[in-house]
């Protein structure tokens, strides 16, 4: 890789070799952090009609089980409803084929936790809409889930729209307990702190602007628009609260909510998003997560997306630790999971029309790129990326592979 | 191709009218006149006089079309010759044509639609699109992650001329896309949902099979019938009002017929249902049966309109306007301005993008307003009317497959709801109150054109 002058430098030689990021995530962990890490296993499943339950079950007794951490407590899932509206998805498919978490797996999910003694299961989401109000339940009706199925698989499960203050009078203030990148804490609807044992429950995507979409970027969802968006919006400044506000930095949160570290730090979006995704799971640690990956779309975060398409890589990856987790899903997905961003996934194509010009391709570098968030939160001490050090459970990767660049560019075996 | 050539060159035979047995239908249109050469035109209408004798003979109205280039004194003889019940004009003809056909009735295909929507002609037809469901990303259209799927539809085009309660008959000229016999079906559908008709059309390829009799073509052809069967066995639907709590204030003589076009195609797209008032009709009473009014035709308002709209608001009401109606916000897309019980959202954009504006409807009114709320209809699209306390609410599916559970939500309070479909006998429908004086169901499975009646 060679950049216009035809010199290569021993930053493109750390690039290409995937350890740029990863060496800083290193170093910093040696100096002053032990890295956690957990068990993560793999399982391959066909489709969303067997059983789930089980398979599920089987799946945390690999992992070595979580009964003592749900046993009569309340339990969260953030579920991933990317655009929330439920309306986005391909012809003849419906959005748990494609961008959502499937109702399935909600389902099964809410089951188990329901048997191993779980006192409350909260189903939560941020819908993104303008209007604040609409039960989350209707928003789960536009995809045809079977709420009252949902409802009726253990004694007390409720859902939240998490996008405003929902049933509580005030948020919640979630300091970032690891290294913080960008800020150092966030206000939260009440939920992400009204809880006991908290799950993110991914989908298992490709990412326009991220590269991936997984565990951690899950998490992205549980920062409330209504509140970030208090402020005015500035001229030119992006029409979405939580990109001007999180991805471009373009205006700073609203007086009374937590400021970000270093306002003049790098305002792009590849660097400033992956790093602002490890603080928002050092602020609201996840307990548990769950990786969809038994049908999805490929390609993007979303059907509306070109080039984009239906896949089945028939796969369900579960893990205590979400880099972990992320990291092993990366693996399964096809790609390095210590990446750095002159590689793929986080080597990017970025919609000109969809961003500011300088959001595009950054004076510092040759072509769009976002870091690896994996790789920042193994820096700030969240768990490791490192294959070698995870213990992998059930299928081994080389038999779960689901090359995700071939299939978007057509070029897997058929 | 062989084959398919001389299925054509034959389809005026006499066994062709066997097809139409056991159908609903009762009007054949023929090719008439091409602007061929006058041998040419000659044959085609001694042809299609021997063929409109047998279709006569067994009840069945004929219909000619006309091309243009034609010679209208020569046709209208050749029409008065072959006893045609009437010609059909389909492109564009010089100024006084249809004139020069003589007292023959003349039924042109309509493309442009704003002025004929007071036309008191007793039935129209009118060019329409053909109805298709496409993944933005696959028409190279980069979008959203949750951009939807795109919906070709003559629904709303149809509803457009339902200025008032009465029905007439407004057909629908379009070629399906023969690739399915879902696609055929669809069309009967999209055009009978909103009470029209669809001028049903088969491509060469499916005729030529069905003059070969292949058994696949066979079965196409009786699904097309089944459909029209479905239509006519439940013709009273035709005669239902249109049900909408939002008002769409309609300027036929406006500066942007297309755009305000696009207003009425995507609300509808959207599952919003509204009901159409003139312009030239805008009083405090055409307004007091609605809660919202969409004002945006309205460029800039007249000073007793202005009134009219801001006592409206006044009392309650939504009034939502373009930025002539004054004080339009300088960032935001609109901005809503409260005004006495009710309030105004002035649009910044002149005219309003008729996509935004239709998004926007999900936020600015409220479910008691909208009064329909459809969950999981992302490929389909609905249409509600009703009549003395029953309401009737149409969906069809543009996938090629079924959807599962499809919610509904109605205003009022119901004891039954049935569902009908051409494919399966009525099933009633487990309904029940919402508690706030709404109706909810669930539809199991919806394959293609399905109706629930609610009483």
């Amino acid at each position: 890789m060679e950049d216009v002058r035809g010199t290569f430098s021993r930053r493109d030689l750390l690039a290409v070799s995937g350890l740029a990021a990863g060496a800083l995530g290193v170093r910093r962990a040696a100096a002053d952090v032990v890295v956690p890490t957990s068990p993560v296993t793999v399982a391959k499943v066909a489709s969303y009609d067997l059983d789930l339950v089980a398979q599920i079950e089987q799946m945390f007794d690999q992992i070595g089980g979580i009964g003592p951490q749900v046993r009569g407590k309340t339990v969260a899932m953030k579920v991933n409803l990317t655009g929330s509206s439920g309306r986005g998805r391909q012809v003849g498919l419906t959005a748990g084929q494609t961008s959502w978490v499937h109702p399935n797996v909600v389902g099964a999910l809410t089951a188990v936790f329901a048997k191993l003694g779980a006192k409350r299961i909260r189903i939560l989401e941020s819908t993104f809409r303008k209007k604040y109000g609409t039960p989350l339940e209707d928003t789960l009706l536009n995809d045809g889930w079977d709420v009252n199925a949902i409802k009726n698989a253990a004694s007390i499960v409720e859902f939240e729209d998490t996008n405003g203050l929902g049933s509580a009078k005030q948020y919640s203030t979630l300091k970032v307990k690891s290294r913080p990148y960008v800020f150092p804490a966030f206000s939260l609807n009440h939920s992400y702190e009204d809880c006991d044992f908290f799950v993110s429950v991914a989908k298992m995507k490709n990412h326009e602007e991220l590269g991936v979409t997984l565990s951690m970027k899950n998490l992205f969802g549980i920062t409330p628009e209504l509140l970030y968006g208090l402020g005015p919006k500035p001229p030119g400044a992006s029409q979405w609260v939580r990109e001007r506000v999180f991805h471009y930095g373009q205006v700073q949160p609203p007086s009374g909510v937590p400021q970000e570290l270093d306002p003049t730090s790098n305002r792009y979006e590849g660097w400033r998003m992956p790093r602002l995704l490890t603080d928002i799971c050092g602020a609201r640690p996840i307990d548990l997560a769950i990786i969809d990956g038994i049908e999805a779309i490929i390609g993007g975060e979303g059907s509306g997306m070109p080039g984009t398409k239906h896949g089945k890589p028939g796969l369900l990856v579960v893990g205590r630790n979400c880099v972990s987790t992320d990291a092993v899903a990366m693996a399964v997905m096809g790609y390095n999971p210590r990446a750095g961003r002159h590689e793929a996934p986080f080597r990017l194509y970025k919609g000109s029309h969809e961003h500011p010009k300088e959001q595009l391709i950054p004076p510092e570098e040759w072509h769009q790129y976002a870091d690896n968030t994996a790789m920042m939160g193994e820096g700030a001490g969240l768990g490791t990326a490192d294959l070698s050090k995870i213990d992998l459970r059930g299928v081994p990767i080389k038999d779960a592979v689901y090359d995700y660049e071939a299939h978007w560019k057509g070029q897997a075996p058929v | 191709m062989a084959e398919a050539r001389e299925a054509l060159a034959k389809w005026y035979d006499p066994a062709t009218l066997g097809l139409l047995e056991g159908t609903p239908i009762n009007c054949l249109l023929v090719t008439f006149s091409t602007g061929a050469g006058p041998e040419a035109e000659h044959q085609q209408h001694q042809l299609v006089k021997g063929y409109a004798g047998l279709a006569r003979a067994r009840g069945i109205a004929v219909l000619g079309i006309v091309y243009p280039g034609a010679d209208p004194e020569a046709v209208a003889a050749a029409a008065r010759e072959a006893q045609l019940d009437g010609l059909v004009l389909d492109g564009e003809f010089p100024a006084g044509f249809a004139d020069k056909l003589g007292p023959v009735r003349v039924i042109p295909i309509q493309r442009a639609t704003a002025s004929l929507r007071t036309s008191r002609a007793p039935l129209l037809a009118i060019e329409g699109v053909r109805p298709s469901a496409r993944n933005l990303s696959d028409m190279g259209i980069r979008a959203e992650a949750s951009a939807e799927p795109w919906i070709e539809s003559n629904i709303w085009l149809v509803g457009s001329f339902r200025l008032g309660t009465e029905w007439r008959p407004i057909w629908i000229n379009q070629q399906p896309n023969p690739s399915s016999q879902g696609d055929y079906v669809r069309c009967v559908a999209d055009a009978a949902l909103a009470g029209g008709r669809w001028m049903v059309s088969i491509d060469d390829d499916l005729r030529a099979r069905l003059f070969r009799k292949d058994p696949d073509a066979l079965a196409t052809w009786r699904s097309i019938g089944a459909y029209l069967k479905f239509g006519e066995d439940h013709a009273e639907w035709r005669h239902f009002a249109p049900y909408g709590n939002l008002g769409v204030i309609l300027d036929i003589a406006g500066k942007n017929p297309d755009i305000t076009d696009e207003y009425l195609n995507l609300l509808t797209r959207r599952h919003v249902p509204y009901r159409l008032v003139l312009r030239s009709e805008l009083s405090a009473a055409s307004l007091s049966s609605f809660q919202a009014v969409l004002a945006v035709d309205l460029a800039p308002p007249t000073g007793a309109e202005r009134k009219i709209l801001c006592d409206f608001a006044e009392k309650g009401g939504l009034v939502v306007a373009g930025p002539s109606w004054g004080d339009p916000p300088k960032d935001d897309p609109y901005a809503e301005v409260p005004v006495g019980k009710g309030r105004v959202a002035v649009y910044k954009d002149d005219p309003p993008d008729p996509e935004a504006v239709a998004k926007d409807m999900m936020d600015l009114l409220d479910p008691e307003v909208m009064g329909l709320n459809v969950f999981n209809v992302p490929s389909g699209i609905t249409y509600a009317t009703a009549t003395g306390g029953r309401v009737l609410v149409q969906l069809l599916n543009y996938a090629g497959r079924p959807i599962d559970r499809v919610t509904i939500r109605f205003n009022g309070n119901f004891k039954t709801a049935r569902l009908y479909t051409p494919e399966s006998p009525p099933l009633d429908l487990s309904i029940h109150a919402t508690g706030n004086g709404r109706t909810e169901l669930l539809i199991p499975k919806l394959a293609a054109w399905g109706a629930v009646l609610l009483e």
